[in-house]
């Protein structure tokens, strides 16, 4: 192996690779961390003493982890299994209902949550429905309370399981199933010894992101907890209360507790052993055999994915009804195009969507290739200080996005070089920043799960037959790369396009974001033209989904069929 | 090779030039105000008109929102003018130095309570806090009328609030009551008493003004607290079944005032700003169109609608320096000790 190279090469995306998560995720962080230990220039743990000896406090944190290991466990059982029909199977109707499937991980702000509301609430259609059905006189169920934050929490995240999944699913060597069960191994067993162990990676990712992002959520709890605390409401709470110092020790609180989940699963992968010795021949999707097989297996994905997109139907349903009529009513009594009339009308009406594209696509593009440089650098097991790049690059999802985008509002107030500031607030710049920041995790954890399965040895074969490092990487690593990246890169965008928590906070009067603009129609009461603004950002996110996946399965197709 | 991540490459090194603002040669004045876009947009259109040179560019946003937001800019302020949010919050942003001292044409025209100390701002409209109803479910005369009625046990669990942290009415509302009851008794420990009653008949907080109204019109709840300009408006707009009471007994009424912010270089326009949105004609147009009751005393009555005249806000006298001294300590308590603790809501799912 040509060591020198390898070193040289490794060393060009160091430099870059760290100091950009050191200014831009560490330093900030740690900024945080020094602020909540400080009290008039001294070093203090009062604000930490106080933190737990609150009881209200102690149980906010007791809550926020049994909901997030909870939100892990449903969203593995939803998405899993989901991943498996569609990306296994054969059925008419599969292509798109996969693509579909993937639609919940981005509910349009705010609007998409009151959706849920209208759904599952005490008047919502569901439930006056069963009421009215059943002939009870009160409400059959209502969408509260911890239960409620788990339904809301497994009804988005699963999608992180499902393309996870998904994406290692099309690049799993079938040659290594048909040998275990040529061997004598037993179906079961060969799921057990050979199918899941190669999926792990993907499946460890996908369980920390759905950990640190039910860990930092904010809008079901707030919506939907009727009461119940958790740290990211105590965070809310504090520092509208003016309470900074206990806010930054909630911060930190659960920052730590973030990395402790991240800590303990790191042991699970990256060892190397999961590695699937790909012959280039992506594994052919299963056809049914039988008519019956075939329709139950179509009956079972498509209601699996219409029950999921219940919420966005609603939305639907809620842009075209007319404000204020729908009251006792099961379904809206009266319909109207109002609604996108008012919106089409206003002549500020494209600037939010465009705003919102733009910033999108910069921040994806960046993390796209921050990603592949990290992923380059994350599969070296013997690289020094793996693990803190591993535990970097997972950082931002363990940050509320209030908290990101308030500490690049602080950091970069003002120019000073010295201290590696620069002027960004009020800028254009300042939020696709803290899109990249915030999705540095999502594409670079896909990217990773990518070059886990990856033979490394293919680039090394492709050297020494005199290709360029950059020929190799074109030719060969892209390539096999691109399921996995492409996965995280459409998580990215559509989350960058839809993002509401970190905006709010630093948007600026040239960078207003399609989710601010959907607040400003819902503090108008306009509740109407609010959700046609979140079927517009639907359309938007499942036409991202489909030429995405589209791109996706015409490359992966196996030639001949 | 991979197509979707050439078009992403393209179209991020395309996308910044091809959109970035083109030069109009207007100034822009930035205004942050939690107005709303439609009497935004109305006075932006209107002051754009006689004065052609200047971009009006608004961001609609809650008013401790815009405290923050100045907080932070304050190395690089983006705004010229906070226009909206209730006295306190203009004290406290001049004790801070975010705003530039301005004393407007009509200074005399106002009470005293409406002139901020330093110049730092002056009161625009008066907003009224009252009980508010679900129309279609009580008559005026089964509503609850004054506030002491909200401790009926007849309410309990008919009752739907904003979270008051995040809700400056609500916040308002709450330490009103506080020092309500501190007059009677000289502790707060009285109005602690007070909001635990309305507690216990409170089903659910909700954390913004479109959930309130839905979950009211849709029956969920019968009773809430909001205030009167928001109420009638959506009544007017959207024909939401909702109506209010004036509790004879006295209502908070909430000083709304506007500012100039600090900045090295302010900029005339932003003075013109101020002065056309509190002019006679532009308060007479916010009464008519938006149902705001002007801070100024010199407008002739007649010119106002006739709802203003008709209904008498029986002003509750509050004790603002008590209010800023102890509101967040309140607030903290009201958070760890009363929330949710008359075992009225059903918290458990």
């Amino acid at each position: 192996m040509p060591m020198s190279v390898t070193r040289k090469s490794a060393l060009l995306l160091i430099l870059p690779v760290f100091g950009l998560l050191l200014w831009l995720v560490l330093y900030p962080n740690l900024f945080v961390l020094w602020k909540s230990l400080v009290s008039d220039n001294r070093f203090t743990l009062a604000h930490y003493a106080a933190f737990f000896s609150s009881p209200s406090q102690v149980e906010a944190l007791g809550n926020s982890l049994f909901i997030s290991l909870g939100s892990v466990l449903l969203s593995a059982l939803i998405g899993v299994p989901l991943a498996f029909v569609f990306h296994r199977f054969d059925f008419p109707g599969r292509r798109i209902f996969a693509a579909l499937a993937s639609l919940p991980v981005l509910l349009p702000p705010l609007v998409g949550v009151i959706a849920f509301l209208f759904l599952y609430g005490e008047s919502g259609i569901l439930t006056r429905g069963l009421q009215v059905l059943l002939g009870l006189s009160e409400p059959p169920f209502s969408l509260r309370g911890i239960p409620a934050i788990l339904w809301v929490h497994a009804y988005t995240m699963y999608v992180y399981f499902y393309l996870f999944v998904s994406a290692a699913l099309k690049r799993l060597d079938e040659s290594l199933r048909e040998a275990s069960l040529s061997l004598g191994a037993s179906r079961t067993r060969t799921f057990l010894r050979v199918t899941l162990p190669v999926l792990t990676p993907a499946m460890v990712g996908a369980a920390l992101l759905t950990f640190m992002t039910s860990m930092a959520s904010f809008s079901a709890p707030y919506i939907f907890g009727g009461g119940v605390r958790v740290l990211s409401l105590q965070i809310y709470n504090s520092k509208l209360n003016g309470d900074l110092e206990m806010a930054l020790v909630e911060t930190v609180v659960l920052t730590l507790v973030s990395l402790l989940f991240l800590v303990l699963l790191q042991r699970y992968e990256a060892t190397g052993k999961y590695r699937a010795v790909g012959k280039g021949a992506s594994p052919s999707l299963r056809p049914l055999r039988g008519k019956g097989l075939r329709l139950g297996m179509a009956v079972l994905g498509i209601s699996a994915v219409l029950f999921l997109l219940l919420p966005h139907l609603t939305l639907v349903l809620i842009s075209f009804s007319q404000d204020g009529t729908w009251t006792t009513q099961i379904l809206p009594p009266r319909y109207t195009a109002a609604n996108y009339g008012r919106l089409l009308a206003d002549d500020r009406f494209l600037e939010p969507i465009f705003n919102s594209l733009k910033m999108a696509t910069l921040a994806t593009a960046a993390n796209l290739v921050f990603a592949l440089a990290a992923g380059w650098l994350l599969i070296r097991k013997k690289l020094r200080g793996r693990r803190l790049l591993s535990a970097l690059t997972l950082l931002p999802w363990a940050l509320p996005g209030t908290v990101v985008a308030l500490n690049l509002a602080t950091t970069f107030s003002v120019s000073d070089p010295l201290q590696a500031r620069v002027l960004l607030v009020g800028t254009f710049w300042i939020l696709p920043l803290a899109y990249f920041i915030r999705n540095i995790p999502l594409v670079v954890r896909a990217v990773q799960a990518g070059f886990e399965q990856l033979d490394p040895n293919l680039h090394w074969a492709a050297r020494s037959l005199g290709a360029s490092w950059f020929y190799s990487l074109r030719r060969i690593l892209l390539p096999l790369l691109l399921p996995a990246a492409a996965a995280g890169s459409m998580l990215a965008f559509v989350t960058a396009l839809g993002e509401f928590v970190s905006s709010i906070v630093i948007y600026t009067v040239d960078s207003r974001p399609i989710s601010v603009e959907i607040l400003s129609q819902l503090r108008q009461f306009n509740f109407g033209s609010a959700a046609a603004y979140g079927v517009f950002l639907i359309l938007m996110i499942a036409a991202a989904f489909l030429l995405f996946g589209r791109a996706l399965d015409e490359r992966h197709r196996p030639a001949g069929q | 090779m991979a197509r979707p991540l050439l078009v992403i490459a393209f179209a991020g090194c395309l996308l910044p030039a091809a959109c970035s603002p083109a030069g109009t040669g207007k100034v822009s004045l930035v205004v942050y105000s939690p107005h709303g876009k439609e009497l935004l947009s109305d006075h932006e259109v209107r002051f754009e008109a006689r004065f052609p040179g200047v971009d009006v560019k608004w961001l609609d946003m809650g008013s401790q929102d815009v405290l923050d937001r100045l907080r932070s800019e304050k190395n690089n302020p983006q705004a010229d003018i906070w226009w909206g949010a209730p006295s306190d919050l203009f004290e406290q942003a001049g004790e801070e130095g975010l705003l530039l001292p301005y004393r407007p044409g009509w200074a005399e025209a106002v009470p005293t309570e409406a002139r901020g100390s330093g110049n730092f701002w002056y009161g625009t409209y008066k907003t009224p806090e009252v009980i508010a109803y679900n129309s279609a479910l009580l008559k005026p005369d089964e509503a609850p009328g004054e506030w002491d009625d909200l401790l009926d046990p007849k309410w309990k669990r008919k009752i739907i609030l904003r979270d008051p942290l995040a809700s400056g009415t609500m916040r308002t509302i709450f330490c009103a009551m506080i020092l309500r009851e501190m007059e009677k008794t000289g502790s707060a420990e009285g109005g602690y008493r007070w909001l635990r009653g309305l507690d216990a008949n409170t089903k659910d907080y909700v954390p913004n003004l479109t959930i309130l109204s839905q979950k009211l019109a849709r029956r969920e709840g019968w009773v809430t607290l909001w205030n009167m300009p928001d109420i009638e408006l959506q009544r007017a707009r959207y024909d939401y079944p909702l109506d209010y009471v004036l509790p004879a007994g006295g209502v908070p009424v909430v000083m709304d005032g506007i500012a100039l912010v600090a900045k090295s270089e302010p900029r005339p326009e932003a003075r013109e700003f101020y002065e056309f949105v509190t002019s006679g004609p532009s308060l007479v147009r916010a009464a008519r169109e938006f149902f705001r009751i002007p801070a100024r005393t010199d407008i002739s009555p007649s010119e106002l609608p006739s709802w203003i005249a008709r209904t008498p806000i029986p002003a509750m006298p509050l004790d603002r320096g008590l209010l800023r001294k102890h509101s967040r300590e309140w607030m903290r308590y009201w958070d760890e000790h009363i929330r949710h603790k008359g075992d009225s809501g059903d918290s458990g799912g």
